[in-house]
């Protein structure tokens, strides 16, 4: 299998960049720290009473401090859609770089958890010293009250033990709650602890206050290994804190409201419905975005879980009402909070000469936004081909957007654009005699393919076509679409046009 | 909201507590600790709970993911029927296996975790939960209909036998079988 140099570069590049970048800032850091405790003078003495335990504690410390600044920051939604959206600051490569954010977050997480366990045990073992190598000689410098006072008193009087004891228990709970299945299974549970981070934080600022390592701030006048019993202050050291923080049924269109601002295409928001939960936010991509003729936006959300469900009962039950009533139609629809918009990755279909953007099932809101947008006006933007492969297991899911391909395609069929736009649509349930059989979807039917797609031919049928550009591949669904979607970016035979991938998760 | 699946998580917790509980462990026997007799037993103890809580149990509703190579662990786990199956037993096990952790220094933090999986278990048991091994399916292989080993009975063209129908009265110039008995005026 060959690597096609041009289309790896601009995947892989800087994304295998920032990590080795990453990681050799956290060997230097462990590294520069740990000199600093094993042979610096002002650490002299305390490092004959610790020993190693005292350097490997303080130098996994220090990578502790770095991970816990940077792995709040790519969650910070709101910084990440200023990045994305504005133009000047950032180029596409900066920006498709946004979307490995939560890969970076976890990277962080998982360093973490990691360095916390040594950071522990080199503790622990302080503990012991301090106990075992009470020192007559420098009483400022000890922990304990004397020489062989039990370890676990000192954890339990010293404020970092303390402290330190509550982290791990924090980072536990919220280290276990967020494993791959527990947030398939109940997100409520990954949520509400990983909320706990705001705890962690507040304990982690106080951690470092007590100042049990002490340093000597003497050391001109009373160099190491000196014996003169003339000892001024010892001070406290004081370590920078640093501050770091979807089954079955159709979707419906839901609440077309006025809307304040003006978002790039495609966005998603973040839903709060205070009568169905008061605590949880749910993401759903934006299908219908404001333009300057419509003020409104919409969006599709899938009946999955018990949330949606809960929610599509409040909405639909006004249309179950069997009383007529002939004055004003009194429609109680919930209340609903909106926040967002947020930027997605598939932004940048518009920012590409030809685009190819894969939907698998639910996974076609993004598109159907930039579907809608082309649809106003497709000559502003720089996108000049987009084929567009639609993946479902039922034929009802067709008919979602039935009426918006039509309608583009006839758009683009008057203005004289008809190779603007290729769909192919296909239908992995292979049972059964099916087509779309409506008249007006006949450009949907011709399309309509039974089985899955061979995603091989596709990608030399658009490389053969567009030669010497640069492809956007866009693909939100499920993982096994989106990794035969990466190899083949990375690897497809077709030199002369690249392959960019970009992937958009909804959790 | 919804129902929460509590035995999932506290397999997950278990499971990372019996490291952090061995891990102790192997500190403070490494470290010859006073006590370090604690810490031997935390080892075991932690090992034991490693290997107790691998296999995860099926989900109520819904894909369960195995863990990889969890399926002869699900074997000696189901072996032990009621004692593994039941919840309550699992709470009380982990908590009598936790409180030794307390009595010493590396063990310590051990020992809490494991006591909050055990809190965690003992809600799973009390909101009636229980453990299910998964185990590979043994379905009978997709039998092929029977009609395609016959070959056809009609000569080409062959529609489909709704269209196959003709008029009981044109039966002797029809060219056609009728698989379907046919009546005047239908």
């Amino acid at each position: 299998m060959s690597v096609a140099l041009k289309s790896w570069r601009a995947n892989e590049g800087p994304k295998h960049l920032i990590t080795m970048v990453w990681i050799a800032a956290n060997v230097f850091l462990f590294w520069k720290t740990f000199m600093v405790y094993f042979s610096e003078a002002q650490y002299y003495y305390l490092h004959k009473m610790l020993g190693l335990g005292l350097c490997i504690s303080r130098a996994s410390a220090s990578v502790l401090n770095f991970n816990c600044s940077l792995v709040l920051l790519p969650m910070c939604r709101s910084l990440l859609t200023f990045l994305r959206g504005s133009q000047r600051v950032t180029g596409r490569r900066v920006r498709r770089l946004l979307d490995k954010s939560k890969t970076f977050h976890v990277a962080c997480g998982v360093t973490i958890c990691i360095f916390s366990v040594v950071h522990v045990s080199a503790h622990l073992v302080n503990m012991v010293s301090f106990s075992v190598r009470y020192s007559e000689d420098f009483p400022g410098l000890n922990v304990a009250q004397y020489r062989g006072q039990d370890p676990r008193i000192l954890i339990i009087s010293t404020v970092p033990g303390v402290t330190g004891v509550l982290l791990v228990l924090v980072l536990f709970l919220m280290f276990t709650a967020s494993s791959y299945c527990i947030r398939v299974s109940s997100y409520e549970i990954f949520w509400y602890t990983h909320n706990l981070f705001i705890v962690f934080y507040v304990i982690l600022m106080v951690h470092v206050a007590g100042g049990a390592l002490k340093y000597q701030s003497n050391v001109e006048t009373h160099p190491p290994g000196c014996l003169h019993n003339n000892l001024s202050s010892w001070t406290n050291h004081k370590a920078a804190g640093e501050k770091g923080a979807e089954s079955s049924g159709a979707p419906q269109t839901v609440c077309q409201e006025e809307a304040h601002f003006q978002p790039h295409f495609p966005q998603y928001i973040l839903l709060n419905c205070p009568s169905v939960s008061s605590f949880e936010n749910h993401p759903f991509t934006l299908t219908t975005c404001p333009t300057g003729k419509n003020q409104t936006f919409g969006i599709h959300l899938r009946v999955l879980g018990d949330w949606t469900s809960r929610f599509s009962q409040l909405l639909l039950q006004q249309s179950n009402s069997s009383e007529i009533l002939p004055m004003m139609q009194q429609r109680r629809y919930p209340t609903v909070h909106v926040d967002g918009p947020f930027g997605s990755p598939s932004e940048e279909v518009f920012n590409y000469e030809v685009s190819l953007c894969v939907a698998g099932g639910i996974g076609v809101t993004p598109f159907a936004c930039v579907l809608q947008a082309l649809f106003d006006d497709w000559r502003q933007y720089k996108l000049k081909r987009l084929y567009f492969v639609w993946v479902c297991r039922d034929l009802q899911s067709f008919y979602w957007f039935a009426d918006l391909l039509c309608g583009l395609h006839e758009r683009l069929w008057r203005d004289n654009r008809p190779d603007y736009l290729n769909v192919q649509l296909y239908l992995s349930n292979t049972q059964g005699l099916q087509s779309i059989s409506e008249e007006r979807y006949r450009f949907l039917s011709s399309r309509l393919r039974i089985g899955r797609p061979k995603w091989k031919l596709i990608f030399q049928e658009i490389g053969r076509a567009n030669q010497l550009k640069r492809v956007g591949v866009f693909c939100c669904g499920p993982k096994g679409i989106s990794k035969a979607l990466h190899t083949l970016c990375n690897s497809n035979p077709h030199t002369e046009t690249a392959f960019e991938y970009n992937k958009e998760s909804f959790s | 909201m919804g129902k929460i699946e509590w035995a999932m998580w506290a397999n997950e917790q278990s499971l990372a507590a019996g490291l952090i509980y061995a891990t102790g462990g192997i500190v403070g026997v490494a470290g010859q600790f006073r006590g370090w007799q604690f810490a031997a037993f935390g080892i075991a103890a932690g090992v034991f709970v490693c290997l107790l809580e691998y296999p995860r149990s099926k989900r109520g509703k819904g894909t369960s993911v195995e863990r990889t190579g969890q399926y002869c662990f699900t074997v000696c786990v189901n072996a032990f029927g009621p004692l593994t199956r039941n919840y309550y037993v699992r709470a009380f096990l982990h908590a009598a296996l936790c409180v030794p952790g307390g009595f010493m220094l590396a063990t310590v933090l051990g020992c809490v975790c494991l006591g909050i999986a055990s809190l965690i278990y003992l809600s799973a048991a009390i909101h009636g939960e229980h453990w299910e091994p998964i185990l590979p399916r043994t379905e009978p292989p997709k039998r092929v209909g029977d009609s395609i080993k016959e070959p056809p009975q009609n000569p080409p063209p062959r529609p489909p036998p709704e269209l196959r129908r003709k008029k009981a009265d044109k039966l002797e110039t029809a060219a056609y079988d009728n698989p379907m008995s046919v009546t005047v005026n239908e």
